[in-house]
């Protein structure tokens, strides 16, 4: 075995040029191969960081659009939420109508446009918010409607010059309520560069208010945002809290949309598996190719070396020694340039992932996969080369000139 | 009988060759013993079936009618695996285009017959090395064929075909792609091979190299037309008893031919 190794070497390296160009085909094969799994498996990679920074259990749960016409009853009021937080206080553990409300801020002579996002109680459990000065909007906030704003930083830095800013108050309207509104914390928004294009940013500045200011007794909203515990079972608990709302809004139970981040995980989840699937036929008919050409490449190399075939055979080589001497060969050709493909292959993944500033995942077992299988490719299409070749007749084979 | 002491018996072997549309005879009726220790020239023009009978001696070929023994086993009956076994082990072939495996030491060309014997690799090289030294060029152990003259890669040639110290030694016009000074210096080398016992067969057309054995066969149209062998005094004496007897088993060949035709 070992001779045949150094014997195949020796063959590959007497050709470098040919032997090269017959990698090419593997090489493009396996390095594409490589690079679209590896590009797939860093995509959903960010996809799920993405969706942890937007939340997997979270639901949007509204009347659908499929109704003629919406009725008031299939909006929903403070005094539905806090029904809904009181009947589902472990199920549901942070609950809010995802409202905000853009509009100036003022502070001495700055000025500076900000969208207020509503929230409850507790947003801080469900989502990371990273609180740098000061607190988070707290319970008593909420529940006494007090004017309290968590900035964010660079909206901070717009406004006061400064980020640590608790305690300083702003001028600015919520709800068309014109008044002081005081900073009781200031946060730091960290999201990946990539979350941030997927998320879009308007430029604006961005604060946390309690939701109480937004929505009022007598305002109406559309829809519920809602946290649900990780720890339940997710199709039962949906299936309850469906028949809860249509209950509460008077409709049947289909025309309850119940919307979740996971499900919207799933379909990016699929259209990256679909393209997976699709790129990687394309890659397996160039990997096919390439075996045609080591295929084609080594025929030439056996009709070459024909009198070499003739010496061995006449010094005592068998038919299988004959036949491994060239398997071994074009094996060790398709197994390099799969070698190659899978350097070529992670090497365009990282400098991408490094121009992008993506994490790139690549899978131990997807070059192990690759390497083997150009092996086997080399193994196949040089099985009848390396068998016309094995089944030389001694005699003929050396008098081939 | 001194059956023990026959390294080559063929008995009334015949060689057809089928190309299909026509038969073509390459070998009558042969009958042939050749002795261990013999240092034997197989003579003859093209076409006198020299060659036909070179292949066969050396396993290549199978004969298509009769029996060849190689010390002691019959080799009608063996599968090409098999051929390439007692090859491997039994015979010494040189070549006149010296047929060393070429962008391949003379070290590695030597060592090759032992690589399929499966000798240990340290073995090989420590034997490989030795057969070198004996033809005089263990200090080019390294240099590939294109770096040796005719006469160095015939001696390289030499020493591959003892590497497994086969029974005997083959060599099919060994000199016949070199200079007289080379091919006098392969047909010394094959003298001494043969002072120290090894049976050497020589299929030459050119009489100063056969004048090295000490028996010559010679070959015409398919048949062995002669059997000369030195006596005491260094003069050619003819041995060959049984022309007639040859002629008329031949005669059966063709019969037999006939009526596989018809």
């Amino acid at each position: 075995m070992f001779e045949n190794i150094s014997m195949a070497f020796s063959a590959i390296r007497a050709n470098k040029m040919r032997s090269f160009l017959t990698m090419l085909g593997i090489i493009i094969g396996i390095g594409s191969v490589i690079a679209i799994v590896s590009i797939g498996d860093s995509m959903r990679g960010l996809m799920a960081d993405l969706y942890k920074e937007v939340g997997i259990n979270r639901a949007i749960v509204y009347v659908s659009y499929a109704v003629d016409e919406y009725r008031s009853t299939d909006y929903f009021t403070i005094d539905e939420l806090e029904q809904i937080e009181n009947t589902f206080p472990d199920e549901i553990p942070y609950l809010d109508f995802q409202n905000s409300d853009l509009q100036d801020a003022v502070y001495g002579r700055n000025r500076v446009k900000i969208s207020y996002s509503g929230v409850n109680k507790g947003y801080d459990k469900v989502q990371p918010v990273n609180i740098i000065h000061g607190r988070m909007i707290n319970e008593d906030d909420v529940k006494n409607r007090k004017k309290n704003i968590v900035l964010e930083k660079k909206t901070a830095i717009k406004l006061f010059g400064t980020d640590d800013v608790v305690g300083r108050s702003l001028r600015t309207s919520i709800n068309k309520d014109l008044d002081d509104y005081y900073v009781v914390g200031v946060y730091e928004k960290n999201l990946s560069a990539f979350a941030a294009m997927m998320m879009g940013s308007s430029g604006d500045g961005e604060a946390y208010c309690p939701y109480t200011l937004i929505a009022t007794p007598d305002t109406w909203h559309f829809a519920l945002n809602c946290y649900v515990a990780e720890d339940i079972d997710q199709d039962a608990f949906r299936t309850k809290f469906v028949r809860y709302i249509a209950k509460m809004t008077g409709r049947p139970e289909e025309l309850i949309t119940y919307y979740t981040a996971k499900e919207e995980m799933g379909e990016w989840d699929m259209i990256l598996s679909t393209l997976s699937v699709a790129v990687g036929a394309i890659a397996a008919i160039s990997l096919l190719v390439g075996g045609i050409g080591i295929m084609n490449i080594m025929l030439v190399s056996v009709t070459e070396r024909t009198r070499e075939i003739g010496i061995r055979k006449a010094l005592g080589a068998r038919t299988r020694d004959v036949l491994m001497q060239f398997l071994t060969e074009s094996a060790i050709i398709s197994a390099f340039g799969g070698f190659i493909g899978v350097l070529l292959g992670v090497g365009l993944v990282s400098l991408g992932g490094a121009l992008l500033h993506v994490a790139v995942v690549i899978r131990p077992s997807v070059i192990v996969m690759a390497v083997s299988f150009s092996a086997i490719v080399g193994i196949f299409f040089g099985l009848y080369p390396a068998s016309k070749a094995a089944k030389a007749d001694p005699i003929d084979a050396l008098r081939y000139e | 009988m001194n059956e023990t002491e026959d390294l080559i018996r063929i008995e009334n072997l015949g060689k057809v060759y089928d190309t299909g549309a026509i038969k073509v005879i390459g070998l009558y009726n042969i009958n042939l013993t050749i002795q261990k220790g013999e240092f034997v020239a197989i003579m003859g023009q093209s076409g006198s079936g020299k060659s036909t009978l070179m292949n066969i001696l050396g396993c290549l070929d199978r004969p298509t009618l009769g029996h060849y023994y190689l010390d002691g086993v019959e080799t009608a009956d063996l599968s090409p695996d098999e051929l390439s076994a007692v090859r491997n082990r039994k015979i010494g072939f040189v070549f006149q285009s010296f047929n060393l495996i070429s962008r391949t030491s003379a070290l590695k060309n030597v060592e090759l017959p032992m690589t399929y014997a499966h000798v240990s690799k340290r073995q090989r090289r420590k034997r490989a090395m030795e057969l070198l030294d004996k033809v005089g060029l263990s200090a080019r152990y390294d240099h590939q064929p294109n770096e040796l003259s005719g006469g160095q890669r015939q001696r390289v040639a030499i020493a591959r075909a003892l590497a497994n110290e086969p029974p005997l030694i083959l060599a099919d016009e060994p000199t016949g792609n070199l200079d007289t000074a080379a091919s006098v210096e392969i047909m010394e080398l094959f003298t001494a091979l043969h002072r120290e016992g090894a049976t050497v067969v020589v299929v030459t057309h050119e009489e100063d190299i056969a004048e090295f054995t000490n028996r010559i066969l010679r070959f015409r149209d398919g048949r062995l037309q002669s059997d000369k062998r030195r006596n005491e005094q260094g003069e050619w004496i003819e041995t060959l008893e049984s022309l007639e007897q040859s002629i008329d088993t031949a005669k059966k060949v063709e019969k037999k031919e006939e009526t596989a035709h018809v």
